[in-house]
């Protein structure tokens, strides 16, 4: 009881620390007018696909809110957590550094790891803070008549939210490591540059460099984004943000010799490695989308999850052919999901596809099950089904279509939105500020 | 009757030593003070000591018992000079902060009347002068509990009223039953408020004991300096 009262002082220490930051208090009101300019774009896009005014409107099914207003609104936080967030956990580090608080810290009766924890709490609670204008974005929409689906909202907070904790790592751990903040934002900034890097790199080359890049903090976000919940993705993000954290613990633990605090960082950074690796083998996976988007119908799932032969699919097409993108989209991601034996070979040599040699194999996409093989140029997901049973001898449902998702078109006005989120937010942050610098004198 | 011993503490900064096998006694509820010139090894001893800093050797012992520095926290408080924690937070709330963790015996609004710290208790510990900052850290010292606290140039920054009052406060501390270990440049503070001293220098322990110990040591007792005060013994030995 003793030590859980101290630790809810050693939090309550953070958090007053968070929230004396400068940066911390920018970030806020930063948020507001960011979330609003998404969410006002959104609804607008949005009204117009669906017709307002008498214009012409997208087919119905066309019209999820998830892609229409939740991603685009809370993309805001993508940038937030990227260029403003890493500013605000560093801070938390380097200021017990350069003030020495830290000498006296780390007497204090708690662990070094509590202490980063603390932090990690302290950044979490203000992160939910900030999730203020979007939680208050949601409710807006939902006042328009807007319609929003309980699985795919969790997923995508879900995304945001580990996007948050793997930024928190992230910068901690450079804090811990750099002897200045600046230093720290610079190693922080890095990562994040080193990432799109590899995000931009990957979509052009394919193959491994794409297997990797599939856990950029970027791209993790983009599969919470289409609804889909990867136990894989999940567990990467987890254990680097985790990683990040002990790997601050044991550089901020300053009373260990330099060898000692290199010999853990290399065992830890090893542990980070094999739990990284053994993650990413994990094939599970839920689609939350309320249009399936990331599933083939019911009836085609129960059917193709009769194959329990590995499945080999070569692919000749290269990493920019848009039809291998269609391909991995439309096709793979959902063979993946019900089938944990699949194998895919990317066999294209070139980029772009334009280069290809003389063997004439490239646009073939080859599947192999049980010994027997066939070729079959289409990306389409209903032609390729349809092979996948005459390959696994399998007799195709007789109704594979399924319930057809609705879609939720919806033409409204963001009516007080530029009011709540470029006045009524700045106003309120800018009042509490103020008010929490008054209360401090 | 000692309350630690520490023996062949070594430290290096690169090819520097800045602390070369020191060893000495620290006796219950005595005010120890550790004198030595600027960059003689004060500082770093500190550090290694409260485990802040790694030693390159040496053992430090309480009851003949190897003390590892995570233990350290539980035996001894370290707190150093020129830092300002917490910069942007008050007074009250630091104070108060120590008070509620350690439950210490004597209470925050006691030192702040003790210091004369009282009129500061809102202010943000960011805007305190030196002298103010000192005697905050001081008596967020004073708020911990362990058995040692180790005071790194406590009397910087105060004016010569405050340095008399923080002497008898740390006196009376001592006879209460805690031990303190001080690290002073001003000799003649040091001779004022210390029962036995450590003259370091160049990382070496020159010198251990009461005025009169050290003097015997310099062998000023028997020839022409019987009156030889501490100046004229740290001289001697160093």
């Amino acid at each position: 009881m003793r030590s859980l009262r101290r630790l809810l002082l050693l939090f309550s220490k953070e958090w007053r620390e968070l929230t004396v930051s400068r940066a911390y208090w920018l970030l806020l009101l930063a948020v507001g007018p960011l979330v609003g300019h998404g969410f006002i774009n959104a609804v607008n896009l949005y009204a117009e696909a669906s017709g307002v005014g008498g214009g012409p409107a997208a087919l119905p099914q066309g019209l999820t809110p998830l892609d229409g207003l939740l991603a685009p609104t809370f993309g805001a936080y993508d940038l937030a957590v990227t260029l403003l967030f890493p500013f605000v956990a560093i801070r938390l580090i380097a200021a017990e550094k350069e003030s020495g608080a830290l000498k006296l810290g780390l007497q204090l009766p708690f662990g070094v790891g509590e202490m980063v924890a603390a932090k990690l709490l302290a950044l979490a609670a203000g992160w939910l803070v900030a999730w203020l204008p979007g939680l208050i974005a949601m409710a807006m929409w939902r006042a328009y008549g807007g319609h929003l689906y309980a699985p795919e909202t969790l997923n995508l907070l879900l995304g945001h939210w580990l996007r948050m904790i793997l930024s928190a790592g992230v910068a901690i751990a450079a804090a811990a490591l750099a002897e200045s903040a600046a230093s720290a934002a610079i190693v922080t900034l890095g990562f994040t540059i080193g990432t799109w890097a590899l995000d931009f790199i990957a979509a052009g080359r394919g193959g491994w460099l794409a297997a990797v890049a599939a856990y950029t903090p970027a791209a993790a976000l983009r599969f919470f984004e289409r609804g889909l919940l990867r136990l894989s993705v999940v567990i990467v993000m987890s254990v680097m943000a985790l990683g990040g954290l002990a790997i601050a613990a044991i550089w901020l633990h300053t009373g260990r010799k330099l060898g000692a605090r290199l010999l853990r960082t290399a065992v830890l950074l090893g542990l980070i490695s094999v739990a990284v690796w053994l993650g990413s083998l994990s094939r599970a996976s839920w689609d939350a989308s309320e249009n399936r988007r990331n599933s083939f119908p019911r009836a085609d799932e129960a059917a193709l999850r009769q194959i329990h032969e590995p499945l080999r699919v070569t692919i000749y097409l290269a990493a920019e052919d848009p039809r291998l993108m269609d391909y991995e989209r439309g096709v793979l991601n959902k063979l993946r999901r019900i089938l944990p034996r699949l194998e895919v070979d990317y066999a294209a040599q070139s980029r772009t596809g334009l280069f290809e040699g003389a063997e004439e194999r490239y646009g073939e996409i080859w599947y192999e099950l049980g010994g027997r093989k066939v070729m079959n140029r289409s990306t389409t997901e209903p032609i390729v089904v349809e092979q996948l049973y005459q390959l696994a001898g399998i007799t195709a449902p007789a109704n594979s279509d399924g319930p057809v998702f609705p879609g939720y078109p919806l033409a409204a006005h963001p009516k007080g939105a530029s009011l709540v989120f470029y006045a009524l937010w700045p106003l309120a942050v800018s009042s509490v500020w103020s008010l929490a610098r008054y209360r401090r004198r | 009757m000692n309350l630690l011993t520490v023996n062949g503490l070594s430290k290096k900064f690169g090819a520097r030593a800045v602390l070369q096998d020191v060893s000495f006694s620290v006796r219950r509820s005595e005010v120890l003070g550790l004198i030595g010139p600027n960059g003689s090894g004060k500082t770093t001893l500190f550090e290694c000591l409260a485990g802040v800093l790694p030693s390159d050797g040496g053992v430090i012992s309480r009851n003949k018992q190897a003390l590892a520095p995570a233990q350290r926290k539980s035996a001894l408080f370290y707190m150093p000079d020129g830092v300002t924690p917490w910069a942007q937070q008050s007074v009250n709330w630091a104070l108060g902060f120590f008070e509620r963790l350690y439950a210490a015996p004597i209470k925050a609004a006691e030192l702040l009347n003790m210091l004369k710290l009282e009129s500061l208790r809102n202010a943000r510990i960011g805007s305190l002068s030196k002298g103010e900052r000192k005697r905050l850290l001081l008596a967020l010292g004073l708020l911990t509990p362990q058995p040692l606290l180790m005071l790194d140039e406590p009397f910087d920054g105060l004016d010569l009223r405050q340095t008399r009052d923080v002497m008898a406060l740390l006196r009376s501390q001592a006879e209460l039953g805690r031990t303190l270990m001080l690290s002073i440049h001003q000799l003649i503070d040091a001779a004022r408020v210390c029962d036995r001293l450590i003259l370091l220098s160049d990382g070496r322990v020159v010198g251990e004991g009461t005025i009169d110990e050290l003097r015997a040591q310099a062998n000023l007792s028997d020839g022409g300096a019987p009156e030889a005060g501490l100046e004229e013994i740290f001289l001697a030995l160093t």
